[in-house]
């Protein structure tokens, strides 16, 4: 079986926002949506002073307490580990939303809002809505660019390993501080990192496994 | 760029309280009053009020839930998906439908026979569950330590039963019959202890399971919500209520001032609604991500 997820090594990443942005851009997201986030803070007092970098996404969780938590089977998680949401099924209720401990979904209310607010819609944006026709009054999240790994795979590329097939956030990280790959794999570079650096997730005493590690 | 302070700090919920989240507060509200007023109303055999509490639940109740959904057309989806294995949400709107479609038999049919006490136990069973699928939708939610007990589903049990035992009081005086209003009044009293048990039960566990849980109540009961919790939950809530009840057991039904009954039932009811309030506002999200020194407070939403 496969698995996807993901490792960021935090002592790699230097902040800079690519992640964030190219997952802006690689689904067209709507103003004030992000799927991908950088929190930078700081920790301790002057002089030890630590600056902090986290980026977080999906968890795509293994026990998905968004999955459980949805009412109409809208939110699912795939064969391989991805968690997507189908937003004709959704209902709006916001019930997974809640239930994620990670906070990392949205509901998707305004879809009138343009980037340039009075100046209609760019050609950007245009292309994107025929694109990823996004439903308003739905909970949206990130897929792991579930559709960049599907058609790579049907091209005969290797997600995590070819670009093409890989998530957006990780091929415009600039540092390599993001690694993806089948954690099912005991060869997969995300395996073997994972082994070696010891992983750690946010929160495991919420027992809802997440695919998603950190290192360093 | 600013630090993500939800991300840092200790997090309300927002998506069940403000903007049209309000909706579903309200919703849970009416169901479980609703549903309430119904199970209390058939052991003491008034249509009016049975009539009244399946009125409560499916307009209030049921139309605050529909018009809170993103894609209100789509709420049938709950019911025929395979949701109701694993989500309260689903599992509640089939508790809801299938009370008031029994409810409605029921008082369709009584209006010209008895309709049978089996379906009046039925309808029971599922006016009971309607009570408490809303706790325990909440208590499924472990990033909020403030839901997340096992302590919620029975405070909502006990309020949703005393809200009812309240209203049917209010319509068995209103209807003159005293006899019947004193032996509501004997379980008002007895739901009103358990209720007076159970929240500082329900506070305190609360205050000691993580420090999500113990920064929650803090937020309720010291911080932003605390004029509201001692002055509307406590005072108008409890303390009113509890005089009236101590007043009557002193005098007798039949000589306590109408008005003063009727003041304490609606303080009763302000005080539930405004509990449940609070339980949805101050409900916490710990840090995503732990760094100390940024999470003394929580983010104003």
């Amino acid at each position: 079986m496969t698995n996807w997820g993901m490792i960021i090594d935090l002592q790699k990443c230097i902040g800079c926002y690519s992640c964030m942005i190219s997952c802006k851009q690689e689904h067209f997201l709507p103003p004030g949506v992000f799927w991908n986030r950088v929190i930078i803070g700081e920790d301790g007092k002057y002089p030890a002073v630590n600056k902090q970098i986290y980026p977080v996404l999906c968890n795509h969780c293994v026990e998905a307490a968004c999955v459980k938590a949805c009412p109409t089977r809208a939110t699912t998680r795939r064969d391989d580990g991805i968690v997507i949401i189908d937003y004709d099924k959704c209902v709006g209720c916001r019930y997974c939303l809640i239930a994620c401990p990670f906070q990392q979904r949205t509901f998707y209310t305004d879809g009138e809002k343009e980037y340039f607010p009075g100046q209609g819609l760019t050609e950007y944006e245009e292309i994107g809505r025929r694109l990823y026709p996004l439903e308003t009054g739905t909970v949206m999240k990130c897929n792991f660019c579930s559709e960049r790994i599907d058609a790579g795979i049907e091209k005969g590329l290797k997600p995590g390993t070819d670009r093409e097939a890989t998530p957006a956030c990780v091929i415009a990280c600039p540092t390599e501080a993001r690694v993806f790959g089948d954690l099912d794999d005991p060869n997969s570079e995300v395996s073997r990192k994972l082994r070696e650096e010891k992983g750690v997730q946010l929160h495991p005493e919420y027992g809802t496994e997440p695919s998603v590690y950190y290192v360093g | 760029m600013e630090t993500y302070d939800w991300m840092v700090k200790y997090t309300p919920q927002s998506e069940w309280i403000e903007r049209r989240g309000v909706l579903l507060w309200l919703a849970f509200f009416f169901i479980e009053l609703g549903a309430g007023i119904f199970f209390m109303a058939s052991f003491f055999d008034n249509i009016q009020a049975m009539m009244a509490g399946w009125l409560v639940c499916a307009i209030l109740g049921g139309g605050f839930h529909f018009v809170f959904l993103g894609k209100p057309a789509r709420f049938w989806r709950i019911i025929v998906s395979s949701g109701w294995q694993t989500s309260w949400i689903s599992r509640g709107l089939i508790f809801v439908s299938l009370f008031l479609i029994l409810g409605l038999i029921h008082l369709v049919l009584t209006t010209w026979a008895d309709s049978g006490v089996a379906l009046l136990v039925v309808i029971d069973i599922f006016a009971f569950l309607t009570i408490i699928y809303g706790g325990f939708a909440m208590n499924y939610v472990n990033g909020i330590p403030l839901w997340n007990t096992a302590l919620l589903p029975v405070l909502y049990i006990v309020s949703g039963l005393l809200g009812g035992a309240e209203i049917v009081l209010g319509i068995t005086v209103a209807s003159g019959e005293i006899s019947s209003g004193i032996a509501i009044e004997e379980w008002i009293r007895i739901l009103m202890i358990g209720y007076i048990i159970l929240i500082p039960i329900y506070l305190l566990s609360t205050r000691y399971t993580s420090v999500t849980g113990k920064a929650s109540i803090r937020y309720m009961l010291l911080g932003r919500w605390s004029q509201v919790f001692w002055g509307v939950v406590v005072l108008v809530g409890i303390i009113v209520p509890v005089a009236a009840i101590i007043s009557s057991y002193a005098m007798g039904l039949e000589t306590t001032p109408v008005a003063f009954l009727y003041t304490a039932i609606f303080s009763g009811l302000i005080g539930d609604l405004t509990i449940r309030y609070l339980i949805l506002r101050c409900g916490l999200y710990a840090p995503l991500i732990p760094i100390s020194g940024t999470q003394s407070t929580p983010v104003r939403s």
